[in-house]
């Protein structure tokens, strides 16, 4: 029985480590090779093309990218439908979500909020960094580049917003972004998320009560029964809600727990489109295990629910099933009626002047 | 479901504490045997169920481990809400989770379901030279509020096991009509099959 404390197991020999191509750390029996594995000529060329026209698409630097978003919105969504080529996928996040202009428009904040401000979450924040993707090279090393980046942006975050400070579950969220971009940028991006740059505000997750993960889990609850009846019924007798399941969906738009090349596809849509695309993917993983999910007691639902099956996490598979569900309409309608049972108390945490 | 001859019995258990405190650890050793240096933080709640064998009778556990930090508190009354079981956790390097598991058990109280059996776990055992909290003055408070103790390390799987055997053996799984206030969210098929001697 060793007792070394703790501390002393850092110092990571450099024993080469067999990672994915996003630098996970490889489980061996992991059989996701499939999608990593060596492609084909013509596979090669139609990935060439891709690049070519998303880079034709953003310009130099992104100068192209508000004009062509204004001019053919549809063919941008249909392009971020088949993924971001991943070389600019940094770049392509960064504009999508509004942070470049964030960015721009405040030249030295982010080192100022790094540098000379204090937060009241530091503890927790250091408390969770080597817990925040521990099997990712950039972030295993203890007191590496990406621990301290991550720890940089969600300081920055926490004094940036001293309500919302530093809630669990955003250094999932962050620490995806850093693997695309610099701290700078991943803090802007989730400036821009939080406080709804491009679209409805997300800051309500992590806020006192958790008021917007209360609303989200009250609308999956009514899709799911309206889309999935059967199973809606199966749920019910077995006291099955959604909390149980679907609230780190929500609170880490799938970053956490989902294999990584899955995330990634998702985050593309999700700064597009917006929260809708988390509904939908969830309805679409009910949706595609269906049959199997019908069937099984209590337990072994609480299990499935959060350990899917690998070929129902192939993106190529579960997102045209999940841009098949139409949720939209529902979901405004939802809101609504979740507002009215509330009493639109979700609307007393929203700060004046902000 | 429930076996005829042997009494089996699912008895719902929630892990309440600091964040970092181990639950998701403890967890982990008694399920999978596994103790990982670096365990992710718990986002939500996860869910495991494991079985124990007390006497002639095996519990399955249906285990909510839950998230620790205090912004997550509106979602911990789902998870504890009918529960069975409780066990809370604290670190014994970190007066401040042992503070944190002191509001646990005042929340547990207050909910006034006083069929839950109540562990309080002091876990990190293995750091004893960065002890904080004495089990002296664990085992004090411990006895004052009507919950059985145990220094447990996740680490060097010290006690994790027996606070869970420990925990089966005090269910009132002998008692009818348990909880009646808390069975409205958990009552599910499974529960009635298993105490079909008892209320409807
Ligand atoms: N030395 C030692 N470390 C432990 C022990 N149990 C847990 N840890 C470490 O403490 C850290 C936190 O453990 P977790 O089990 O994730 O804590 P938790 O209570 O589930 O935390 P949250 O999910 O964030 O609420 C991890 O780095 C563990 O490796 C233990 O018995 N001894
Ligand atoms: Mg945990």
């Amino acid at each position: 029985m060793e007792k070394k404390r703790v501390d002393e197991h850092e110092v990571e020999p450099a024993a080469p480590v067999r990672v994915d191509r996003f630098g996970f750390v490889k489980q061996e029996q992991n059989s996701t090779e499939g999608l990593t594995g060596s492609r084909s000529a013509s596979e090669y060329e139609r990935e060439e093309r891709r690049i070519r026209k998303w880079r034709k698409m953003i310009g130099v630097g992104g100068s192209d990218w508000k004009h062509y978003v204004r001019r053919k919105p549809h063919v941008v969504k249909r392009r971020i439908r088949k993924g971001i080529p991943d070389c600019l996928r940094g770049l392509a996040w960064q504009l999508i979500s509004g942070s470049r202009d964030l960015l721009l428009m405040n030249p030295g904040v982010y080192e100022q909020l790094v540098i000379y401000e204090t937060s009241a979450s530091e503890l927790d924040i250091i408390r969770d960094i080597s817990r925040t993707f521990p099997s990712h090279v950039f972030f295993r090393q203890r007191h590496g580049p990406g621990q301290r980046s991550l720890y940089n942006v969600l300081k920055a975050y926490s004094v940036y917003d001293r309500d919302v400070g530093y809630v669990q579950g955003m250094g999932f969220i962050a620490g995806l972004l850093l693997l695309y971009m610099s701290e700078e940028d991943a803090f802007w991006l989730l400036v821009a998320l939080l406080k709804g740059a491009v679209h409805a505000p997300m800051e309500g997750l992590y806020l006192a009560g958790l008021p917007l993960v209360q609303q989200y889990l009250f609308q999956f609850d009514h899709l799911g029964k309206e889309h999935l009846p059967k199973l809606g019924g199966h749920f019910a007798q077995e006291m099955i809600n959604p909390s149980m399941y679907a609230s780190q969906w929500f609170i880490t738009v799938f970053s956490y727990s989902f294999p990584f090349h899955l995330a990634i596809r998702v985050w593309d849509v999700f700064l597009y489109e917006g929260v809708r695309i988390v509904f939908k993917i969830g309805l679409a993983l009910l949706k595609y295990c269906h049959d199997d999910l019908v069937k099984l007691p209590f337990e072994k639902l609480v299990y499935a629910l959060r350990n899917f099956p690998e070929d129902a996490l192939n993106p190529d598979v579960l997102l045209p099933l999940a841009y098949s569900t139409k949720v939209s309409r529902s979901l405004e309608a939802l809101k609504r009626e979740y507002e009215k049972h509330n009493g639109k108390q979700a609307k007393a945490h929203v700060k004046p002047g902000q | 479901m429930a076996s005829s001859g042997n009494k089996s019995i699912n008895a719902k258990l929630v892990l309440l504490g600091d964040v970092g405190a181990g639950k998701s650890s403890l967890v982990l050793r008694f399920v999978k045997g596994q103790f990982i240096e670096f365990q992710e933080s718990t986002i939500g709640a996860a869910f495991f169920s494991q079985t124990v064998a007390v006497n002639d009778a095996t519990v399955k556990f249906e285990i909510w481990d839950t998230a620790g930090q205090e912004r997550y508190h509106s979602l911990a009354p789902m998870y504890y809400r009918g529960a069975a079981a409780a066990i809370i956790v604290y670190d014994i390097t970190n007066p401040a989770s042992f503070e944190r598991a002191k509001k646990w058990v005042l929340e547990l109280q207050a909910q006034g379901n006083t069929n839950m059996v109540m562990a309080l776990a002091g876990n990190k055992a293995d750091l004893l030279d960065s002890r904080k909290v004495a089990a002296e003055e664990a085992q004090t408070y411990a006895q004052e509020n009507g919950l059985f103790f145990l220094e447990t390390s996740a680490k060097a799987a010290t006690n994790v096991n027996d606070i869970f055997y420990e925990i089966a053996k005090r269910l009132p799984r002998l008692q009818p009509a348990s909880n009646p206030s808390g069975m409205v969210l958990m009552d599910r098929p499974a529960d009635r099959v298993a105490n079909s001697s008892c209320c409807s």
